[in-house]
């Protein structure tokens, strides 16, 4: 895909390319709480039946996803591997943050250990508010993600800096020995702007 | 003895230690979780293997930590019945109970008979939402795939039953201090009594596919036997203590002002302890329980759902420990009230939290795939751990 | 509620039986050391001095029958006016009859008494007779330490754990105080009373306010009449702007 990276994409090949994307979309849950259950009923259950979206849930790990659905309550001692697992998979991702507690704490705001919120560590495309949310409304969460993959410039997304979490990890408190090679590589050659 | 003898001696002790070191495995550590399927939910749990056996295993709980006994603090009373929900977050109903009781035996309220039916049938219907997802997850555990979608399928009848009263699929919050919210809509009881018979269709459609078949035995039996002093000792609850042959059931020897002493039922017990006698038990446990229901629904006596509380609830200063059977075990509060508008402490006994203390001794020395079947028949949920 | 004033010596009226044989083995193993017994509601609390802690326990399991190790925890017992509820529906909110809520500011110990800012409890049960008891025990202010009952329930363990990580409570003898639930940086004991929850410091409880103000542009008292024809428009248009201020300090 040399076109993607130099951003000469020609449009109908972007739309086709998104429209393919959109619609076979491999989901890495991450069933954190109460959340996880009714992740599993949209999921797992015949009466919700994610796969008509073209969704496929359960890969065999988070290097076979392309969107994660993060549902329930990130504490802090739980943020380093959720930071992790982000890392580990493959570019283009995207987020569903699904319950009031991965929103922003939700009924644990005050809490000595609750993160407030997984987008403090990872981006997040998409919220979907409840607690815990119906599985209707995260059905309804990943249409909304899907639109928005289909609405999006590949080669704007490609172009200039990775897709790094927040502007690059060296702001999100990761010393450098710990950081994966990819990204110590590409902070020592950095795209042109 | 002469030479040749000597040194045939020495040389088959020489083979044999060369084959001894070959086989030896070097011991490895084994890290599982704390996101992976097998500890449904985010325990992680650090094993030792000397080959394919467990040398030692130590659980970390805390991923799902998140402070209940302090938040419950600066939390009024009110507020805390929205927050004790997501303990045990599959039977949701049945964590307000205790903590109702608790807070109604220290204010001297009690509440309408009625009002205890009606929380004993949510109590029942949330131990059967509870209860059959475990029954679909065990399979999926042991690598069946099927009973998770029978479950999922089939506890939505239970969770629509509990949303049409309440509004909740999950987190009812339906219990006051001194009676419930809501009275029931109009032909409530009549589809509950009809989503019974759902459930026990369900329960003998998991029998006949998965619990009674061969492969689940096999795996199953002999299995992660808990002795019923070391299950005492540990504080095991619930079915696990249950499977071990101790015939104790809070339902039935508590002095609980809920109805099920209304109800006819068995307390089941299995004599064996092990993995197979873990899931059987909670298997005929959603059977009692659905019959309970029927029983409370038929016989549901009129009157009020509330008795006469302040509207601003404040409990006198005193100390009170309820505790109830839950899905899981013995869930109790431990509740001290200076007076204030919130609790001066609340301490929440939860029973995964003695559940999966277990698991270090009873991990000693299986093999590693007996891991996923010993913790999946424990069965806890990252929530009760962690509070 | 506090039974500290009741002299230890004297037998409180306990008639349920089990009770009463429960209350006759502590004081027949430990003596003196059984320094309260109180019986309310149909369940025991029994306070013992922390040197007969684990003779309690031993004495429970050997001879009374509590073989099952039910919970142990801590308390705190300082005064927290702050903390203990939601001060939110003292004002306008408050039924006619109902008196402010009295913060505590002096140490008020629970069932049982005690002596000492943390005490540490443990609920052990019968599950044959059906009957369960509340140990508790004081301990030192500076030095709080115990011994441990992990040789004795194996299940303690990680409650001792949890205690220790909590409250900060040493447990003599127990095998591995490790941290159970927060990472192993965490710094203090988060249910000791003087453990601020930082985000309650920040940012007050949002339902403070029980009933949000109108904004003033979209209160109905401000708007022009809207049947009224637009010649007159600029005639309405002055009073809604007198009136628009006093609203706005009203809502601050």
């Amino acid at each position: 895909m040399g076109l993607v990276e130099k951003g000469l994409l020609p449009k109908p090949l972007t739309k086709l390319l998104n429209t393919a994307r959109s619609y076979s979309l491999w989901v890495y849950q991450w069933g954190l709480a109460c959340c996880a259950i009714e992740m599993g009923a949209a999921f797992g259950s015949p009466r919700y039946d994610v796969m008509r979206l073209g969704v496929i849930p359960f890969p065999a790990s988070a290097r076979q996803a392309d969107f994660v659905c993060v549902s329930g309550t990130a504490t802090d001692k739980m943020a380093p591997p959720i930071r992790r697992l982000y890392e580990q998979m493959p570019d283009p991702k995207y987020v569903i943050s699904m319950g009031s507690c991965a929103n922003s704490g939700g009924p644990y705001w005050d809490s000595y250990s609750v993160l407030k919120g997984v987008d403090q560590i990872i981006p997040v495309d998409v919220y979907v508010p409840g607690c815990p949310p119906r599985p209707e409304a995260l059905l309804e969460g990943i249409v909304l993600l899907q639109m928005k993959i289909r609405g999006e410039d590949m080669a704007e997304r490609w172009r200039g800096e990775p897709l790094v979490v927040g502007g690059g990890l060296e702001h999100g408190g990761v010393p450098e020995e710990k950081q994966v090679a990819v990204l110590k590589a590409r902070k020592k050659n950095p795209a042109p702007a | 003895m002469p030479d040749w003898k000597k040194a045939a001696y020495v040389a088959a002790q020489a083979a044999d230690a060369r084959v001894n070191v070959e086989l030896e495995a070097e011991g490895m550590t084994l890290n599982i979780g704390p996101q992976h399927p097998a500890t449904h939910g985010t325990l992680r749990i650090v094993c030792r293997l000397d080959g394919e056996q467990v040398v030692w295993a130590d659980p970390v709980p805390g991923y799902m930590h998140r402070g209940y006994e302090k938040l419950c603090e600066v939390r009024n009373y009110p507020q805390i019945n929205t927050l004790v929900n997501r303990i045990d977050w599959l039977g949701s109903f049945c964590n307000e109970v205790p903590f109702i009781l608790a807070a109604e035996q220290l204010m001297e309220v009690e509440a309408p008979e009625r009002a205890q039916w009606i929380r004993t049938i949510f109590f029942e219907l949330g131990r059967q939402a509870n209860l059959i997802l475990f029954l679909g997850d065990v399979g999926t555990q042991l690598g069946a795939i099927t009973p998770v979608f029978l479950a999922f399928r089939d506890r939505e009848h239970v969770l629509n039953m509990i949303e049409a009263a309440t509004g909740g699929r999950f987190h009812p919050n339906f219990d006051r201090i001194g009676g419930l919210k809501d009275d029931l809509p109009k032909g409530w009881l009549d589809e509950t009594v009809s989503a019974m018979k759902r459930v026990e269709d369900f329960c003998d459609e998991v029998e006949d596919l998965m619990i009674g078949g061969t492969i689940f035995q096999q795996r199953t039996r002999g299995v992660g036997v808990i002795p019923a002093e070391v299950g005492l000792e540990y504080g095991l609850t619930g079915a696990n203590i249950r499977a071990s042959g101790i015939d104790w059931d809070l339902r039935r020897d508590s002095e609980s002002p809920l109805a099920w002493k209304s109800a006819d039922f068995k307390v089941v017990t299995h004599p064996d302890g092990d993995s197979f006698a873990r899931c059987w038990v909670r298997l005929q446990e959603v059977r009692e329980s659905a019959r309970i229901v029927r029983q409370l629904c038929e016989g549901l006596p009129a009157g009020p759902i509330m008795a006469k509380v302040p509207k601003i609830i404040k409990v006198p200063a005193g100390e009170a420990y309820v505790e109830t059977e839950n899905p899981l075990g013995v869930m109790g509060y431990y509740l001290v009230s200076q007076g204030g508008l919130g609790p001066f402490r609340l301490k929440i006994r939860t029973p995964s939290f003695n559940n999966i203390a277990i698991a270090p001794w009873v991990l000693r020395g299986v093999y590693v795939p007996d891991v996923i079947t010993i913790l999946a028949s424990l069965y806890f949920i990252l929530g009760d751990i962690d509070r | 509620m506090t039974a500290t004033d009741a002299p230890a010596t004297e037998a409180p009226a306990i008639e349920a039986g089990h009770h009463q044989r429960i209350v006759d083995g502590l004081r027949g193993s430990l003596g003196d050391a059984v320094l309260d017994v109180v019986l309310e509601r149909g369940d025991l609390w029994v306070r013992v001095d922390r040197s007969a802690w684990h003779g309690a326990f031993e004495a429970g399991k050997r001879k009374l029958g509590l073989t099952f190790f039910s919970f142990l925890s801590g308390i705190d017992w300082t005064p927290a006016p702050g903390l203990s509820g939601e001060r939110t529906f003292k004002g306008e909110d408050a039924d006619e009859g109902d008196e402010p809520v009295e913060e505590a500011t002096e140490v008020r110990t629970g069932l049982a008494g005690g002596d000492t800012r943390f005490q540490v409890f443990a609920r052990l049960f019968d599950v044959r007779r059906h009957v369960g008891v509340t140990l508790k025990a004081d301990l030192d202010d500076a030095d709080p330490s115990i011994d441990t009952v992990t040789d004795l329930f194996r299940g303690a363990d990680w409650h001792e754990r949890e205690t220790w990580e909590m409250f900060g409570f040493t447990f003599d003898g127990h095998p591995g105080l490790r941290h159970l639930y927060l990472p192993a940086e965490f710094e203090g004991h988060p249910l000791r009373k003087d453990f601020p929850l930082l985000s309650r410091e920040v940012k007050p409880w949002p339902g403070l306010v029980n009933v949000e103000q109108i904004p003033p542009h979209l209160d109905p008292k401000n708007q022009p009449a809207a049947e009224a024809p637009p010649s007159e428009a600029p005639a309405s248009d002055a009073p809604a702007a007198d009136a628009a201020p006093p609203a706005e300090g009203g809502t601050e």
